[in-house]
This record gives structure tokens, C-alpha cells and sequence, in this order.
């Protein structure tokens, strides 16, 4: 029985990680923590959005820059489908707006690498269910 | 497809025109504040909106502060290895 329950904990973690890893901030939704989800949803995208309007969707190259495209699929794994548009060649960026546009899409994915690690540990400690109500009432 | 996404779409499809300003480097702080909110996001234990925008906002501070030092600081080391 006890077996069986970590099993469903593991499975658990696994299933709030996914969830952060696929939209930032669903993690911590998931374990009631809404508001930090809400805050780093909103952050997350409008980091990772900055850098695609400034060096548009060329920065998101898995062939010729792939150790930042590695970081940028952490943000979402939508990332990949960006990268399949732009894998024909057809969007070209140079210059600082492609550093600058990088930059931000790579520091988006690194940041939400820490919001599933944070995610994930919460729910380890059963943060969701010890002040998932208290942060209701506040 | 109507015409206001088809627009919205085209603002991705072409980067922005940004040269190698010295106010390039402008374009770092909202990257600092995304650091700060996040950092402050995943570390408070709880989530109250006063003291989280209060810690993020020291957070953002600090950070700026430190990079314009350090901006500084390597200009004057630039500057005593040239001139």
C-alpha cells in the first residue's frame, strides 16, 4: 500500500513537472499555487515574446545555434514547432537584434527551468496542500 | 486569415532595427526585471502581492546597480589599457 502511494507521488511530481515544462506556470497552478503561476506565465511568455518581436522567430535556429536552442526549448516545448518554421532558412536575423532577441528566448527558457525545479520541490514538500487555502484567504 | 493577426504575425517574421548603440544596452533591464520577478516568484514562501512586488523591486535595483558598476568598471579598465 505504502508502495503503491509513492508510486502516485512519483507520478505526480512527474505530471507537475510536464505541466510546468508545457505551460510556465502550470506546475505551480496545478499545486494551488496561482498566483506564482499566474506571475510566471505572464513573465515567462512576455520575456520569451520580447525576444522573438526584437530578432523575430529566426532566433529560434536548432541547426546552426542548437546549445540556445537547447535553453529555448526549455521555455515550451512549442519552441519546437517555431523551429520547424524557421528551419527552411526562409527568416533570416543578424546583428544585435538577433543577440539581443537570443538572449531573451534563451534566458525565458533557463527561467522556467528554475520554475520546474521550484515547482516540483513544492510539490515534494506538499506546499500545494499546506497553503494552497492560505494563500486563498489572503 | 483576417488582417490584424496576419499583421501580428508579420511583427515575428522580421527583426527590429537595433544598432550597435551604446543604448543597445538598455534592452538589458526588462530582461533584469523578468530575473528578479522569477526569482522572487519561485523563492518567497508566501505569496503576498505587497512584499513580493517590494523584494522583486529591490531585487531589480540591485541587479541594475551592479551591472552599470560593472559596466563601469570595464570601461575605465578599457580605457586605462588603450589610452
Amino acid at each position: 500500500m505504502a508502495k503503491q502511494s509513492k508510486i502516485d507521488h512519483l507520478l505526480f511530481l512527474i505530471i507537475v513537472a510536464l505541466l510546468a515544462w508545457v505551460i510556465p506556470g502550470g506546475g505551480h497552478f496545478a499545486i494551488k499555487e496561482r498566483k506564482r503561476g499566474i506571475i510566471i506565465f505572464v513573465t515567462i511568455t512576455l520575456t520569451f515574446l520580447t525576444g522573438l518581436y526584437v530578432g523575430s522567430v529566426a532566433v529560434v535556429d536548432a541547426v546552426g545555434s542548437w546549445p540556445w536552442y537547447v535553453a529555448q526549448m526549455a521555455a515550451s516545448p512549442a519552441v519546437g514547432m517555431i523551429a520547424n518554421i524557421t528551419r527552411s532558412g526562409e527568416y533570416v536575423s543578424y546583428g544585435r537584434p538577433f543577440d539581443i532577441g537570443q538572449i531573451y528566448t534563451t534566458i525565458a527558457g533557463m527561467l522556467n527551468i528554475l520554475c520546474i525545479v521550484s515547482a516540483v520541490y513544492m510539490a515534494y514538500c506538499g506546499r500545494g496542500e499546506m497553503i494552497g487555502d492560505e494563500e486563498n484567504d489572503v | 486569415m483576417t488582417f490584424e493577426p496576419a499583421i501580428l504575425l508579420a511583427t515575428f517574421t522580421a527583426p527590429e532595427n537595433i544598432g550597435t548603440t551604446p543604448q543597445s544596452m538598455l534592452w538589458m533591464f526588462p530582461l533584469l526585471a523578468s530575473i528578479a520577478i522569477i526569482y522572487k516568484a519561485t523563492k518567497m514562501r508566501v505569496l503576498l502581492w505587497g512584499s513580493f512586488l517590494r523584494s522583486a523591486t529591490i531585487l531589480f535595483c540591485t541587479l541594475s546597480v551592479f551591472m552599470v558598476l560593472s559596466a563601469i568598471s570595464l570601461k575605465i579598465i578599457v580605457w586605462f589599457v588603450t589610452g
